[in-house]
């Protein structure tokens, strides 16, 4: 079973999210914050994360640097209500980009699809 | 004693004297009048005198030494009257020639008029004129303009043509810069071009006159020891005039008349007259070729101001797209997350409802309800973003400095030091400003991640033919030309160098819009980025 972590500092989306991806089956842990992301992070091995953009006062991007830095083998899908940030290039660092919507359909195909390319490149290091 | 003569008689008639003419009647009633004015020339009236002296009358010798200081003295007034009018006239034309020079400012018409008035025999009367400017840019003395017949028979033409026409001053000028201008100029052409002079060279002797602001009579040119052989046979004449023209203390440039065809001497008069010709000349040129330099500036500030008004008016409509755009940007993100949350929901909630559930159809509606206004969200977003325009020529430094201030924040908790040199009169450059923006915090943000201890970043721009140059200098990181040419390819795995996707993608995008991206790595002083950007439309594929 695929572990995902949910960073988002909207709580309901947070429950929105964990309810349908654990339908899907997969281990969802949230966070509602960078800190809080860390820490988590600290917990265990996770094979993906689904950022929001726009944490309260702080930058999901700055968080999705971080990560690619230091997780660089672990995906990170962007999510945000802002469609506009698919022409940043710092957002161009993350590897799936979705915005939010109530019809979670393109979420979930997304991570379908980074986990299995991260699948695929584990079995060709292998 | 007879008298023959009639002065001692009070009345006269016309028949005792024939010195007083039709026209002067009250002669014959003014013994004293008539005694001034006639009989002192009077042959009668000197035979009267000649007889009281014979006669021994003691008057007749003291009498006869007035009537000859008299004479002296009125032949004294009459030249002196003849000089007045003479200098009453130079006045009157000077005057007249003031005022139409005043009133020009125009170059050709001030210069035509000077050397109409100069040549023309209402004027001063010279037979050639040759006008010489001063050009500042190229230090030189400069032939600008002739005047004059070339040989006797061109002047006899000229001068038969103009007494025919018996025209005034200003209409000789006219005639002249309508119909003459160009073909005297180039008449001259040859000539002019040969009295150029450097004005560095303080020996010429045109040099040492415009130096020395005072005019110069020429005479004996071809034996004078400050004459060069070569002007002299230039102007192929024994003795010429020199006339500075000085406005303000400032050098104008000179004007050199002669009488190549008469060969008629010039007098200290006609240097006198020209002298103060000069003066007014000199000024209307002056103020003729600052007119033009200003209406050069005007157009030049009236272009400037168009282009002003263009760049405010797109600022305003710029500023309120981004209005619109944080408006829009605002909404989404206070709609969209309520909207999605309540869609979300009602999806998860249709999912575990039986489809014999009666509240169904309801959860059904918010679906529905949810997609449709998640649509208008879309278009809204959709509709702001496309009011940004494209392409449009945008100031280089405002470039730089919005992506430098963009990353102010990270590059200084990093540690780094950012110095950007601008270039002096850089053009504006036709960009995508939102594309070229993202692509230099790009660069600068993938510095952030550099290795070495030297965590400097020089940005400067210059100017060069085919637009602005930008250097992009960074000392921190330290690679090998290789691994730089590695990171610039799209997809490669990049991540350990801490630069990700960005640099690649930045070269793909900018060279998609003509704008050659080149990367330049060394090991020891780090990596040199240079971006040319185009300052023309057509530049851009």
């Amino acid at each position: 079973m695929s572990r995902l972590l949910v960073v988002d500092d909207e709580a309901n989306i947070r429950l929105l999210y964990s309810e349908e991806l654990k339908d899907e089956g997969y281990d969802v842990v949230t966070a509602a914050s960078s800190a809080e992301a860390i820490e988590k992070l600290q917990t265990g091995a996770f094979d993906l994360a689904v950022l929001d953009i726009k944490l309260k006062n702080e930058s999901g991007i700055e968080l999705l640097q971080k990560l690619v830095k230091e997780r660089h083998d672990m995906p990170v899908i962007l999510c945000s209500a802002f469609s506009c940030y698919k022409d940043d290039f710092s957002a161009w660092l993350a590897d799936g980009y979705v915005v939010k919507s109530g019809d979670l359909t393109e979420l979930k195909q997304e991570i379908s699809r980074v986990l299995a390319k991260k699948a695929q490149k584990v079995k060709a290091k292998v | 004693m007879d008298l023959e003569c009639c002065w001692n008689r009070d009345v006269i008639t016309q028949a005792d004297c024939p010195k007083v003419v039709e026209g002067e009647e009250e002669l014959l009633v003014s013994k004293w009048q008539r005694n001034l004015e006639k009989c002192c020339e009077c042959p009668t009236f000197l035979n009267d005198l000649k007889q009281l002296r014979d006669d021994g009358n003691p008057l007749a010798p003291v009498l006869t030494g007035f009537l000859a200081e008299f004479r002296r003295q009125k032949s004294q007034i009459q030249s002196l009257v003849s000089f007045l009018d003479s200098k009453t006239l130079e006045i009157r034309f000077l005057h007249e020639l003031g005022s139409v020079l005043q009133s020009s400012v125009d170059l050709d018409e001030v210069l035509s008029v000077a050397l109409t008035a100069i040549t023309a025999g209402k004027g001063f009367g010279m037979n050639r004129a040759f006008l010489l400017l001063c050009d500042r840019q190229e230090g030189k003395l400069k032939g600008y303009l002739g005047l004059g017949p070339r040989n006797f028979e061109e002047a006899s033409q000229v001068w038969e043509e103009i007494a025919q026409n018996d025209m005034d001053l200003q209409t000789l000028a006219q005639n002249f810069r309508l119909n003459k201008l160009s073909s005297e100029r180039e008449k001259f052409h040859d000539v002019l071009e040969q009295l150029t002079v450097p004005l560095s060279n303080k020996e010429h002797i045109l040099v040492k006159a415009l130096d020395g602001k005072r005019p110069l009579l020429v005479e004996g040119a071809f034996q004078h020891p400050d004459v060069p052989p070569e002007l002299a046979n230039l102007l192929g004449v024994d003795a010429f005039m020199l006339m500075p023209l000085i406005s303000r203390n400032r050098r104008v440039g000179m004007i050199i008349a002669d009488n190549c065809i008469t060969q008629r001497a010039i007098t200290e008069e006609d240097m006198h007259s020209m002298e103060t010709f000069s003066f007014t000349v000199a000024f209307a040129i002056e103020r003729a070729s600052l007119y033009d330099k200003l209406q050069v500036e005007l157009e030049r500030v009236t272009e400037a101001g168009k282009k002003l008004k263009e760049q405010q008016e797109l600022i305003v409509r710029m500023e309120n797209m981004a209005l619109v755009g944080r408006i829009t940007s605002s909404i989404a993100h206070s709609v969209r997350n309520p909207l999605m949350i309540i869609g979300g929901f009602a999806r998860s909630m249709l999912k575990n409802s039986p489809a014999s559930d009666s509240k169904r159809t309801f959860i059904e509606s918010i679906v529905a309800e949810t997609r449709q206004l998640e649509g208008v969200l879309d278009e809204i977003l959709n509709y702001s973003d496309s009011l940004y325009p494209t392409r449009d020529f945008w100031d280089v430094n405002q470039l730089i400095e919005t992506a430098l201030h963009d990353t102010a924040d990270v590059l200084t908790s990093n540690g780094y030091a950012t110095v950007y040199s601008p270039g002096t009169d850089l053009p504006q450059v036709y960009i995508d400003f939102k594309l070229l923006s993202n692509c230099l915090k790009t660069v600068l943000h993938n510095d952030i991640s550099g290795i070495g201890t030297d965590l400097s970043i020089s940005i400067s721009s210059r100017r060069a033919d085919d637009g602005v140059i930008l250097n992009i200098e960074d000392r921190s990181r330290h690679l090998s030309q290789a691994e730089l040419d590695h990171l610039l390819v799209p997809f490669s795995e990049t991540r350990e160098l801490g630069a990700g996707l960005g640099l690649a993608l930045c070269k793909t995008m900018m060279e998609r819009q003509g704008i050659p991206f080149v990367a330049q790595a060394d090991l020891q002083d780090g990596i040199r980025y240079t971006i040319t950007l185009p300052t023309r439309k057509e530049e851009q594929t």
